[in-house]
C-alpha cells in the first residue's frame, strides 16, 4: 500500500511538472524576425 | 584524350536539360537514351549528335561523359574512365554513391576525374557549404535540408528513402537511423518556406564528409508529409509525376569564428531537376576545361575552383540566398 501511494505521488509530481513546463516553458520558436536574401559574396 | 565534345547518357528531366544547357554553350554535344525516339528528337531539337552506345564513345572526340541515367552508374563509370574519360556522375542512390567513391584509384590511374553526385543534393549542396566555410575558422556540423523532387526516378528514390536506413556522421563515425525519423521543421528559400524534414538514405553525408573531413557532424534530411512516411515502405500508390514541382536545398554549417560560434544558412529554391541539371552542365564544363584534379571529385572539396563552379551555376539561372536573422 506505501509502494502505490508513493508510486501515484511520484506520477502526480510528474505530472504537474510536466503541465508546468508545458503551459510555461518555451520550446522551439520559429524564427520571428529574419529572411532569406540573395547570397552574398566577398570579391575574389 | 584529345576530345572536345561531351556525351549526355540519358534524356531525363536532368539529362535533356544538361545536354540543352551545354548545347546553348557552344559546346558540341553527343546524346544517348535507350528510348531511341526520345534520342532522335532531343538530338534534332538540340542539333547534337547521337552515339548508339555509351561504351562507344570515344576518347578522341569526347572529352566527358555526364551520366544522367536513373540506374546505377558504378559499372558504366568505371568503364568510361578506363577507356580514359572524364565522367560526370548525377546519381544520388546511396548504395551508388559508394560505389563510385570507391573508384578513385582508377580514376588517378587513368588521369582522368570522375564527379561524384553532380546534382541538387548531392551537388549544390557542396558547393554551398564550401562559399558558407570562408566565413568560419572551424567547421563543426553540416546539416542538408532538400526539398522535391526531379523526374519520375527521382520520385522513386524519395519514396524508398523515407524507408531505408539514413546515414550520417556523428563524433567521427558513421551511424545509421531509422529513415522517417527526426522531424526538423526547417526553413527553405520562398516561395517553398518551412517543411517537416525527416532522416532518410540520402548521399549527402557520404560525400561531404570526403569533403570536409573536419566536420564532426554531418546529416541530411528530406521534407516529407505524413502520407510520404505512411506508405513509404509500401510501393507508390500512384505512378510520380513526369517531373516534380519547385525543390529547394538548404545547407546549414555551425561552427565558430575566433571565440563566437557562428551558424550560415544558404539554399535555392527552383525545380529541382533545373538545380541538378545546372550543377551537371558546371561540372561538365570544369571537367572539359581540365579545372578539376584527377581522381574521385566531390563538390565542395578542398583544392577545386568551388567559387567558380557556384559561380557558373549561378549564371545558369540559379538564384543562391542566405538567411539572416535569428535563429537560422
Amino acid at each position: 500500500m506505501k509502494i502505490l501511494r508513493r508510486a501515484i505521488a511520484a506520477i502526480t509530481l510528474t505530472g504537474m511538472a510536466a503541465a508546468v513546463l508545458r503551459i510555461r516553458g518555451k520550446g522551439g520558436v520559429p524564427p520571428e524576425r529574419g529572411g532569406w536574401r540573395e547570397l552574398t559574396r566577398p570579391p575574389s | 584524350m584529345s576530345g572536345s565534345s561531351v556525351a549526355v547518357v540519358g534524356l531525363g528531366v536532368v539529362g535533356a536539360r544538361v545536354a540543352r544547357q551545354l548545347t546553348s554553350s557552344s559546346l558540341a554535344v553527343f546524346v544517348h537514351d535507350r528510348r531511341t525516339d526520345l534520342q532522335e528528337a532531343t538530338a534534332r531539337a538540340l542539333k547534337a549528335r547521337t552515339i548508339d552506345s555509351p561504351i562507344d564513345v570515344r576518347p578522341s572526340e569526347t572529352a566527358v561523359v555526364v551520366l544522367a541515367t536513373p540506374s546505377r552508374q558504378g559499372w558504366l563509370t568505371r568503364c568510361l574512365v578506363e577507356r580514359g574519360v572524364h565522367v560526370v556522375c548525377t546519381s544520388d542512390d546511396v548504395e551508388d554513391v559508394r560505389d563510385l567513391l570507391e573508384l578513385d584509384g582508377v580514376a588517378r590511374t587513368n588521369n582522368v576525374s570522375i564527379v561524384v553526385g553532380a546534382t541538387a543534393s548531392p551537388g549544390l549542396s557542396g558547393l554551398l557549404v564550401a562559399e558558407l566555410a570562408s566565413r568560419v575558422d572551424v567547421i563543426d556540423e553540416i546539416h542538408v535540408g532538400v526539398h522535391g523532387t526531379g523526374g519520375p526516378a527521382c520520385a522513386r528514390q524519395h519514396h524508398r528513402a523515407l524507408a531505408n536506413d539514413a546515414p550520417g556522421w556523428h563524433d567521427g563515425e558513421w551511424i545509421s537511423r531509422p529513415g522517417g525519423s527526426g522531424r526538423e521543421l526547417l526553413w527553405f528559400p520562398e516561395p517553398i518556406g518551412s517543411r517537416d524534414c525527416y532522416r532518410a538514405e540520402l548521399a549527402d553525408p557520404l560525400t561531404l564528409q570526403r569533403a570536409f573531413p573536419s566536420a564532426s557532424r554531418i546529416s541530411a534530411r528530406v521534407s516529407a508529409t505524413r502520407r510520404d512516411r505512411l506508405t513509404a515502405r509500401l510501393p507508390m500508390m500512384s505512378p510520380p509525376h513526369a517531373e516534380g514541382g519547385l525543390g529547394a536545398v538548404r545547407v546549414e554549417i555551425r561552427g565558430s569564428r575566433g571565440v563566437e560560434r557562428r551558424t550560415e544558412v544558404a539554399g535555392a529554391a527552383e525545380r529541382t531537376g533545373v538545380i541538378s541539371a545546372a550543377t551537371a552542365s558546371a561540372a561538365a564544363v570544369s571537367a572539359l576545361s581540365s579545372d578539376l584534379p584527377a581522381g574521385v571529385v566531390v563538390l565542395g572539396a578542398r583544392g577545386l575552383p568551388n567559387r567558380a563552379l557556384l559561380d557558373d551555376v549561378i549564371k545558369r539561372g540559379i538564384n543562391i540566398y542566405e538567411y539572416v536573422g535569428s535563429g537560422a
